[in-house]
Order: C-alpha cells, then sequence, then structure tokens
C-alpha cells in the first residue's frame, strides 16, 4: 500500500483528500435519475470561473497537485509519443484533452482503493504512486519492465498501487472491476473501493452490460467511469449508441448513473468523491460518465484527419482544454503563482525525459522469461519448447 | 469406506475445501439456493450461506469476468458453467484474460479461479447439452485442463484443483456423474495433476482416453480379452499438462495405440496425442495409431449413441492396428 | 559526429512513407523533438520529431518522394557525438538478448549470433537415402537395426510385401549372412569405391533422388560385374520342331489347365545339360574360398515386374515335368502379381533365364545373378531366313546369350553348355528320350 501522506514529489502523485464537506452537496445530486444521467455536472466554466452556486471542495495544496497531476500526463503524451515517431517504441496511447477526467477521478481515490484501468488510465496510475520509470520500462519493454516485456506499450501494471495491467480487450475489464469490488465485500474489507475505467465504445460491447448488471445485483463497491471522449477510433458516438447519453445506459440496470463535465478537473473530483464515498459506506455502485474529447488520434497508428472534421477538434483544444481552464481559474484564485505553472512545466519534463534516456538504455528481458508465468511453475512442455530453440540457434 | 458417484465426490470435494479456506466461493447459475442443475452443490448454501455459495444472474461471462475480479482481490473463487456448451459467452473471458493475467502482469496478478463445467454426450441433450469442447481450452496457454472418469479422481484431483493457483477448466463427464461408482475416502486427500494412470495392464495394444470414454475403453479392453487380444489402458485424468512420459513408456512395449474421445476428430485433442507419442516413440510403431473419435458433426440427438464412440469401434481400432 | 535517422515502422506494419514537408532545410540547425517532417502513409500522417539536436546535414528523400522503412532519411550531424547509426552489437550470453539499438527495434532474442559471422549452413542428412525401398513398419526397423540385418536384402513376407520381424528372425537363421563382410579372404578386388562424381548443372535437367529400389538395383548390379569376370556367348538355335511340338501341345495343356508357353522347354533343356556342366550350376564360397557345385536346380526368372526387376525362383526344376514347370510359372507370375510371393519364391536361385524375347534385340551382355556364374537371356523367337541343304527356307530361330563367370567356368565349358542347351532345343525328342 503506498503512503496516506503525500509525497514531496513534483509531479503530484499523491492521493488523499482534504477535510472539505462532504461530497453531493451541490444541487446536481440532489436532481432524480433522469435529470443526473442526463445532466452535465459542471463547477468551472469553459472560461474558468465558478458556476452560480458551485464550489470548489479541495483545497490549494490538492488544486496545485491535480494540477501538477494534469501536466505530467500532458508532457508525458507528448515526449512518448515523439519516441515512437522516431522509432524508439512502436506504439503510444495520448490521453490529450482528457487529463481532467484521468485526474480528478484519481484524486478522489484513496490508496488501499483498486483502478481497473482501460487505454487512457495510466494517468491515473501515476497520480497514484505507480513509479513513472515503472511505466516508461513497460513501453520500451525492456528487463526491467514488471511485466517482463510481454505486451504492447501502455500496459503498464502495479501491484503496489493496486493499478491492474488491463489486456486490448475492450470492456473486459469492467467485470474485473465489479469482482474485485465484490471479492473486497466478500473478505469484508469494506473501506475498499474498486475503480473501473472504460471509453464510449466499451458501453456498446456485452461485457460492459454483463457488468454493470452484476453490479447492481451485488451492490458491491464500485465506481464505474466512462470516459466519454466521443471517439472510438473513427467511430463517432452518434454511431456508437442510440442513448441520449452514456450515463442512461446505466439507470437501466438499476444503478444511479451520473454524468460530468470530464474538462472540469473540479467537477469530476467532486462527482468521483461523491460516487467512492457512497460505495465506502456501503451504498453500492455509481456509473459516472465524464464527457470529454479526444483531441488527439487514437493512437500512433491513427489519423484523425480522415475521418472527422478537424475544425471542432480544435475548438476543443484550444477553448476546452481542461489545463488552460483549471489554470485560469488557479492563476485567478491565487492559488497559481505568476511563473509557477512554466516551473512546473521545467520540472516535469526535465524529470520525464530523465526517466526515458534511463529506461531506453536497459536491455530487453532474458530469453527464459518466455516461458515464465504462463503457470506457477513452466509445464515439461514449455522447457521443451523453450530447449528446442536453443538447440537450433 | 462409502461409495459415491462423481456428483457426490465432487460435492464432498468443495465441501471439504469451504470448511479448510474461508476465501473460497462457489457461483454460478441455479447453483445456490437450487444445489446446482446437477445437483453438484447441494447442501453447500445452507451450510456456508448466500455470500459464499451465490447465484448469479444468467451470464457466464459476468460469472467469469467477476470470477477473475475476486480473485485477482484475493477471493479463490469456483465458478460454475452449467454446460460446456455455454462456456462461449465467457470465452473471451477465459482466454484473453483469465489465462493471460500472470503471464502480462509479470506475476504480480496471479488469478486462481477453478472453473466447473459438465461436459460430453449421452445425456439426450443434443447440440447445446452435449459438447466436449476440451480442445479449445488446451490450445489456450495458460489455463490447465481436468478431466477426471470416477469418483475418486473427482474428488482428489478437484481438491488438488482448488490448492493450486493456477487457472483451470475442470470438466466433469456428466454422461456418467451418476453411473460411475466407486469408494471415495471421506477424508481429505488429493489425486496429483499432470499424471496420468494405467488402469488395465496389457502387451499388445495402448488404449488412451479420459473421462466418460473410460468405461467404454475398458468395454473394448475386456471385449479384445475375449478375443485374446491384450489392451493396456490409460486414463489422461489432466489434459493439459498430459503426462506424455507413461503413453510413451506404454506404446513402446505395445508398438500400438488407440486414441479415444468423444469430441470431433478433426483437430481434436487425439491429434496432438498422436503427434507427440510418435515423436518420441516413432520406432516402436508396429502401426498407425488410430483415433476413435466424434464425427465431425454437431452433436447429435437421435443418433447420439452413433455419434459417440462405443466398444465395437473401439474394438474395430484395436484390429487395426493388429492387421495393419 | 553524424547520426542517421532511419524511417521506422510509424504504424503497425507499414513499409513506406511519403515525405509531405520537411519542417527544416540542409544546413539548419534544429534541436531535440524539434518538428523535423512530416510523413503520411496508409494509416496516418505523421509529424517526426527530431531525435536529436545538430545541424540537419543530408536529406535522403525529397517532398513528394517515397521512402521505404527502414532508409536513412536524413542524416544529423551532432555536436559531440560519436557516429551511431549501426544498430548496437552487443556479446550475448545463452540466454539474454541483444540491447536495442538506436532506432528502438529490439534484435531477436538471439543466442550468441555475433554479427558479421556468416551463418554455418548445416549438413542435411537423409537418413533413408541408403536404404532400399523397403515397407517395414518403425518396430521392424528397428530390430533389423538391432539384428544387425541390411533390411534391403530381406524379402518381405508381409501384407503389400513387408518385411515382418518373422521375416528377419528366418533371414537370420537361414539365409545368407547378413551383411557381406567389408574386406573378405576373397582374392576378388571389389573396386567399388571411387571418387563421386558431380555432375555439374548445365542446362535444362531433371534431378531424381537417387534411392529405393534404384539404388538397390545398382549395387546389386556392380557388384555382379565388379566380382564375377564376366564374358558372354552367343548362339542361334532353330526352334522351329520346338514350336510345333509346342503348337501340338497347347491345347492338350489347356485342357489341363496348364498353360504352356516355351519358357518351361528352355528350363528343362537348361537343367538338363547343367547337370552334364556342373561348374556352371556353382558358386564361389569367398569366406572359405570354395567352388560349391550344386546338386539342385533352382531356376531363377528374371522378369521386368510392376515395380521393376524381379527374379522368380522355379525350385527344383529337375524334379518337375515340363507342365509342373508351366504351372509353377504361372503360380510365380501370380504370386508376384498379389503380393504373396514367398522368400523361397524369391531367392535361391542357382542359375537364372532372362526372358528379353519382348525386347527384341539378337544380342545382350546379360549381368550375373551374382553369386551365381551363368545366365542365359532368351531373346525373340521368330521368322528368319536359314539355309538348310543349299536352300534359303523360312525357320523359326532364337538366339541365346549367355554370361558366365570365367574366374568358375571356362570358355570351352560355357560355349558346350550352350550347344547342349541348342541341341535339345532344336531337337525336343531328345529331351524327351534323355528324360529319367
Amino acid at each position: 500500500m503506498s503512503t496516506t501522506t503525500p509525497s514531496s514529489d513534483d509531479a503530484g502523485t499523491a492521493t488523499g483528500h482534504p477535510t472539505v464537506a462532504p461530497a453531493g452537496q451541490s444541487a446536481y445530486f440532489s436532481g432524480d435519475v433522469e435529470a443526473k444521467a442526463l445532466g452535465l455536472y459542471r463547477i468551472l466554466r469553459e472560461d474558468g470561473t465558478l458556476v452560480e452556486g458551485e464550489h470548489v471542495n479541495v483545497d490549494r495544496e490538492q488544486a496545485l497537485r491535480m494540477y501538477r497531476g494534469m501536466l505530467t500526463i500532458r508532457i508525458m503524451d507528448e515526449r512518448l509519443l515523439a519516441l515512437q515517431r522516431q522509432g524508439r517504441t512502436g506504439f503510444y496511447g495520448e490521453s490529450r484533452g482528457q487529463e481532467a477526467a484521468i485526474v480528478g477521478s484519481a484524486a478522489a481515490t484513496a490508496p488501499q482503493d483498486w483502478i481497473v484501468p482501460a487505454l487512457r488510465e495510466a494517468g491515473v496510475g501515476i497520480y497514484r504512486g505507480m513509479p513513472m520509470n515503472s511505466y516508461v520500462a513497460q513501453i520500451f519493454g525492456n528487463g526491467e519492465d514488471p511485466s517482463k516485456g510481454r505486451q504492447m506499450p501502455c500496459h503498464p501494471c502495479d501491484k503496489d498501487t493496486n493499478y491492474v495491467v488491463m489486456s486490448s480487450v475492450v470492456a473486459s475489464q469492467i467485470p474485473h472491476a465489479v469482482g474485485i469490488a465484490w471479492g473486497m465485500k466478500i473478505l469484508g474489507d469494506t473501506d475498499k473501493v474498486c475503480v473501473g475505467y472504460m471509453g464510449d465504445g466499451a458501453t456498446s460491447e456485452a461485457d460492459f452490460h454483463v457488468a454493470i448488471n452484476f453490479a447492481g445485483v451485488s451492490k458491491a463497491a464500485c465506481v464505474l467511469i466512462c470516459q466519454n471522449n466521443q471517439w472510438a477510433i473513427s467511430t463517432p458516438g452518434s454511431i456508437q449508441t442510440a442513448a441520449e447519453t452514456i450515463a442512461i445506459k446505466g439507470c437501466g440496470y438499476g444503478v444511479e448513473s451520473l454524468r460530468a463535465d470530464g474538462n472540469d478537473i473540479f467537477a469530476v473530483h467532486e462527482v468521483t468523491r461523491y460516487a467512492v464515498e457512497k460505495a465506502r459506506a456501503g451504498g453500492g455502485p455509481t456509473f459516472i460518465e465524464l464527457l470529454t474529447y479526444r483531441v488527439s488520434a487514437h493512437s500512433s497508428s491513427d489519423d484523425p484527419s480522415r475521418y472527422r472534421d478537424e475544425s471542432v477538434t480544435d475548438v476543443w483544444r484550444d477553448d476546452r482544454d481542461p489545463l488552460s481552464r483549471a489554470r485560469v481559474f488557479l492563476e485567478h484564485r491565487g492559488w497559481l503563482d505568476l511563473g509557477q505553472h512554466d516551473e512546473y512545466v521545467a520540472a516535469i519534463e526535465k524529470r520525464v525525459r530523465e526517466v526515458i534516456a534511463t529506461e531506453e538504455a536497459k536491455a530487453p528481458p532474458a530469453l527464459d522469461t518466455l516461458i515464465e508465468d504462463v503457470f506457477e511453475e513452466p509445464t515439461w512442455l514449455l522447457q521443451e519448447q523453450l530447449a528446442e530453440y536453443l538447440r537450433t540457434q | 469406506m462409502p461409495t459415491m458417484n462423481i456428483i457426490q465426490a465432487v460435492n464432498d470435494a468443495l465441501r471439504i475445501q469451504m470448511t479448510a479456506e474461508s476465501k473460497m466461493v462457489i457461483l454460478g447459475e441455479d447453483v445456490g439456493k437450487f444445489g446446482g442443475v446437477f445437483r453438484a452443490t447441494s447442501g453447500l448454501h445452507d451450510e456456508f450461506g448466500a455470500d459464499r455459495v451465490i447465484d448469479t444472474p444468467l451470464s457466464e461471462a459476468g460469472i467469469i469476468g467477476t470470477a477473475i475480479g475476486m480473485a485477482l482481490y484475493g477471493v479463490r473463487p469456483v465458478p460454475e458453467i452449467q454446460f460446456s456448451d455455454f462456456i462461449f459467452p465467457a470465452f473471451d473471458q477465459i482466454v484473453n484474460e483469465l489465462a493471460k493475467f500472470r503471464y502480462r502482469s509479470g506475476g504480480q496478478y496471479p488469478c486462481p479461479v477453478v472453473i466447473r463445467t459438465p461436459y460430453g454426450g449421452g445425456i439426450r441433450g443434443g447440440h447445446y447439452h452435449s459438447q466436449s469442447p476440451e480442445v479449445m481450452f488446451i490450445h489456450t496457454p495458460g489455463i490447465k485442463v481436468v478431466i477426471p472418469s470416477n469418483p475418486y479422481d473427482a474428488k482428489g484431483m478437484l481438491l488438488s484443483c482448488l490448492r493450486q493457483d493456477d487457472p483451470v477448466l475442470f470438466m466433469e463427464p456428466k454422461r456418467i456423474y451418476r453411473a460411475s461408482r466407486g469408494e471415495v475416502p471421506t477424508e481429505d486427500y488429493t489425486v496429483e495433476l499432470g499424471k496420468a494412470k494405467v488402469t488395465r495392464e496389457g502387451e499388445q495394444v495402448t488404449l488412451i482416453g479420459y473421462g466418460a470414454m473410460m468405461p467404454i475403453i475398458h468395454e473394448a479392453a475386456k471385449k479384445a480379452d475375449e478375443q485374446g487380444i491384450s489392451c493396456e489402458c490409460i486414463d489422461l485424468r489432466t489434459l493439459m499438462p498430459f503426462d506424455l512420459e507413461t503413453m510413451v513408456a506404454s506404446v513402446t512395449k505395445t508398438g500400438r495405440a488407440v486414441v479415444v474421445h468423444e469430441a470431433p476428430k478433426t483437430a481434436g485433442f487425439g491429434g496432438e496425442l498422436v503427434a507427440s507419442i510418435c515423436e518420441r516413440a516413432m520406432q516402436h510403431l508396429e502401426a498407425p495409431i488410430q483415433r476413435v473419435c466424434g464425427f465431425d458433426t454437431p452433436f447429435p440427438y437421435v443418433l447420439e449413441h452413433e455419434y459417440m464412440p462405443n466398444a465395437n469401434r473401439v474394438l474395430g481400432a484395436i484390429r487395426q492396428t493388429l492387421e495393419w | 559526429m553524424s547520426f542517421s535517422f532511419h524511417l521506422p515502422d510509424i504504424g503497425e506494419g507499414v513499409i513506406e512513407g511519403e515525405v509531405v514537408q520537411w519542417k527544416v532545410a540542409e544546413g539548419d540547425k534544429i534541436a531535440l523533438d524539434q518538428p523535423m517532417v512530416e510523413i503520411m502513409t496508409d494509416k496516418a500522417t505523421v509529424e517526426i520529431p527530431s531525435p536529436r539536436a545538430g545541424t540537419i546535414a543530408k536529406i535522403n528523400f525529397a517532398e513528394g518522394e517515397i521512402c521505404p522503412v527502414g532508409d536513412v532519411l536524413v542524416v544529423i550531424a551532432v555536436e559531440g557525438e560519436a557516429a551511431e547509426s549501426a544498430p548496437v552489437a552487443a556479446p550475448a550470453p545463452a540466454k539474454t538478448s541483444k540491447a536495442p539499438n538506436g532506432n528502438g527495434h529490439h534484435a531477436p532474442a538471439a543466442v550468441s549470433n555475433v554479427a558479421g559471422v556468416p551463418a554455418v549452413v548445416p549438413e542435411v542428412i537423409d537418413a533413408t537415402a541408403t536404404r532400399g525401398r523397403v515397407l517395414a513398419t518403425p518396430a521392424t526397423r528397428r530390430h533389423a537395426r538391432a539384428m544387425q540385418i541390411d533390411i534391403t536384402k530381406v524379402p518381405g513376407t508381409g501384407r503389400n510385401g513387408r518385411v515382418t520381424t518373422d521375416d528377419l528372425k528366418n533371414w537370420t537363421s537361414g539365409g545368407a549372412p547378413a551383411a557381406a563382410p567389408a574386406t573378405s579372404s576373397s582374392m576378388v578386388h571389389v573396386p567399388q569405391q571411387h571418387t563421386p562424381v558431380a555432375i555439374e548443372r548445365v542446362g535444362n535437367e531433371e534431378r531424381i533422388p537417387f534411392r529405393g529400389m534404384r539404388r538397390r538395383i545398382a549395387e546389386n548390379m556392380s557388384r555382379s560385374k565388379f566380382t564375377a569376370t564376366h564374358f558372354t556367348y552367343v548362339e542361334e538355335v532353330d526352334c522351329t520342331d520346338l514350336v510345333s511340338l509346342r503348337n501340338r501341345s497347347k491345347e492338350r495343356a489347356a485342357e489341363r489347365g496348364v498353360k504352356l508357353t516355351y519358357l518351361p522347354f528352355f528350363v528343362k533343356a537348361i537343367v538338363a545339360s547343367l547337370k552334364k556342366w556342373p561348374q556352371l550350376n556353382a558358386s564361389l564360397d569367398e569366406s572359405t574360398n570354395e567352388i560349391v557345385r550344386k546338386h539342385y536346380y533352382h531356376i531363377g526368372l528374371a522378369a521386368q515386374g510392376p515395380h521393376g526387376l524381379v527374379v522368380t525362383v522355379l525350385r527344383n526344376a529337375d524334379q518337375l515335368s515340363i507342365f509342373g514347370i508351366a504351372n509353377e510359372i504361372q503360380r510365380l507370375a501370380d504370386a508376384v502379381q498379389s503380393g504373396t510371393a514367398t522368400r523361397d519364391d524369391l531367392t535361391g536361385s542357382t542359375f537364372t533365364i532372362s526372358s528379353l524375347g519382348k525386347l527384341g534385340g539378337v544380342m545382350a551382355t546379360p549381368i550375373i545373378n551374382f553369386p551365381e556364374v551363368g545366365i542365359v537371356g532368351v531373346h525373340k523367337l521368330e521368322q528368319r531366313p536359314a539355309v538348310r541343304d543349299g536352300e534359303i527356307v523360312a525357320r523359326w530361330l532364337m538366339n541365346l546369350s549367355i554370361s558366365l563367370d570365367h574366374r568358375l567356368v571356362d570358355g570351352w565349358d560355357g560355349a558346350m553348355f550352350l550347344q547342349d542347351v541348342k541341341t535339345l532345343l532344336e531337337d525336343p525328342n531328345l529331351m524327351f528320350m534323355e528324360m529319367i
């Protein structure tokens, strides 16, 4: 378990919530089932000013920590995508434009909670203490990668911070999130919650429906978060579902379903906090849709200009950027000093480059790791197969 | 020593381990209050409670998917898939998730799930209550496949499965759930996984099979004996990893072999066994190894017994190896 | 000093990219990660940031040109760094793999494959090359090896002509020694080894593997020809009387279920002559240096079978009547056809007849069926002009070519033997009168 005290890491990697008002005070949470699922909870407007009647339910330290967390993702993405373009790694999936959804939700979890990520939640892991070296080691697949170079990049794993490694199959992780939460219940660990993430496309997969149904029936302490970035590679939300929102789908399973502006760091944090506290108190599962936009391509193999109107993307990139929105608020509130943003950027960039340089230099995993971990012990079949390979080399 | 059938043996194993391991949980459709459609979990719901013997919604993907989550967390889940014909909605969870968690996490996330499922034909179940899909899982690295043929092995092997940390598909031969009876100790014991058993010694032909085919094989061996042919019988018991050594030792002695399984012939597990045995024992072979299997058709209803291997077909194959 | 940037596979299986736009020109300074060039692939148009800080030294592909993945797209002069365009070669202990090279492509987890060492092409050894085309189960082959029997020598009595383990047992108990000793005490020099001849590929040709039956025949023929000192003697035989005898007798024979050809007469004539010339019904035992004159008469009948040359053995030909011989010939032919010929049917001849009639021709130099010492080739029986009492008449004539092993058979004996055969065939009544 990682410590509950915040680390002094400049990149903002600690969790824990300040002592502020309990979550769910906003009028949004008193709405009826449909209102919550069809609405859009927001605290910060796009121009960085507060919505009437809303409050920021974090203190300065937490806010800056979250801000640095978003910056970390932004800078990491830039550098790691560049690596792929330069042929130094094989693949990368950016999360540009979704930093608030990632960090805001991560910040609302406690160290003992479990995370079941999809593709764009590495930032959740890093925020909660997954070592950046470990993340980058997995991207290179070097010998220090905890997963021993077995999966393609962006499939990190960190047992210490309860970050569960994903596969590349969409939505298959959602039943796992429910099962983990159910397991917590079975073993009597009532202070723990499992947060499972997914994208909008995942909500079309059978496993989403299976999982959320089980969540409702089991009343497990899970929070299922959909980062609706409105694109599944080239498939826009309008083709993905006829439902009015993603959140409304959850209502059909008897699970409280909320919807928030995913680019509003404080709304994301607050709505997740509400769901996590509710689960921890035995209130069962919550489904949260965070509306955001995938400013980047789906991955390094993708070119969105071939299938979407990039002038729409430009609006989201320039006018709705979660970092800018937060920065305006923080500087206006006096929580972020002038020049502090640049300091953060420089420090984070330096750190990221150091990590990349270190991890890139390391050798790949040894050959005999190939047959490890298929089972607890390699079978005679695997040993024979490896021996046959060695004989021919 | 009491006599049990396979159902009772399975039930006994589950009870023993539920008592010994507080983290063990059983889940599936109709397994709780109802005790399972084959009564394999009968009485466990009353004894251990609804929190540990769980009736789930009707969703194989959900049963296995949530079981995976539970296992990741530290629970020891034992999900039941009501008929192996219905395992396919969970196929992705088994193949892409369950079988690969330990590997893709570099050992950080082992996934100890033991999936129990009845398989095989002979109960007038037609296409969708009779399938033998074992080969699809044998072919998936990361999952063990265990198939008992009798109550003693069923109890002992199930207990072994429940006490190790790799994913297992424990396939129960439903045709002989009740017909197979034998002495089973009441106490706790295990039968080693990965070890085949020579159930009858012989000199001329080796008969290899598993599950509900063992009674067929034994019947054929008996008939062969009446005709002066001495057969050695091997019950594989674990299909992944399989015990090649025992098979090779036998075929080295006899020079002839017949593999029997009710799953369809083409690309069935028999092909793997023939290839592996040939790799090691080729120079001892007096004849090609024969396979007696189900037809390459969906499992029929009326022609069920023609479809499944019977003693006469096995005997025919035995003779073929001798007269070749 | 200079860094060569190879275009990477930027899109999972892309093989080339088109240069859309250079953001820099040769000579420009460039910072690390500064946008350098836009490349368009099937999958995406991407911007590549510079992997090094320095100066653009050389642009190899202009806008609009297609750069294959792996080719050097641009060379950057880097300040203060050693040249590094080649992949990093790492020493590789048995189980570890190489470090990734500068372009991030992981070398395959190879074991001790030092760059620059040409791969050794292993020699392929075909274990079946020296084996004859013998049908036998793997188990039987193993027994043969254990018993040190050359399985190609053993006639098969199993199904489809397979050699069975019983055949092996019989072979060792009753038959010839398993393998001829490589160096025997015989006076005979067997020059079978010579430097293998290589045939250069020059033009249009077909290459067929030299093994199986063909190879076995070759070995047998070589052995015979290089051991027995062959000489051949040819004589013409007037079979006119024989022809009318046979034609008269054909129907009688058929009534008794006998298919009467000329072959039984040849066999009879030869057997009668062999009794007079015992040195032709003999073999040289090289292990004891003894000439073995046999008092049994097993006549080998060489013919072209479905799979090649087959010699069936008509045993104890001296104890069979003409009809008996005819029947036996038929039985042997049927046995070969059906694959039920026994070892006795196929081995043990003491003298061989080779029927060459169908081939036409007037003379041949047949190769002796080693270790016998004589073989008679029977040519076409046809009407040809002959001179009788000063007149040219049409007679049924046939040539006989006999090859003999001069080590045991003198020219005189060989010629006289054939003359005796000729005499009997030209006047079949003599055969009748000499019969016991």
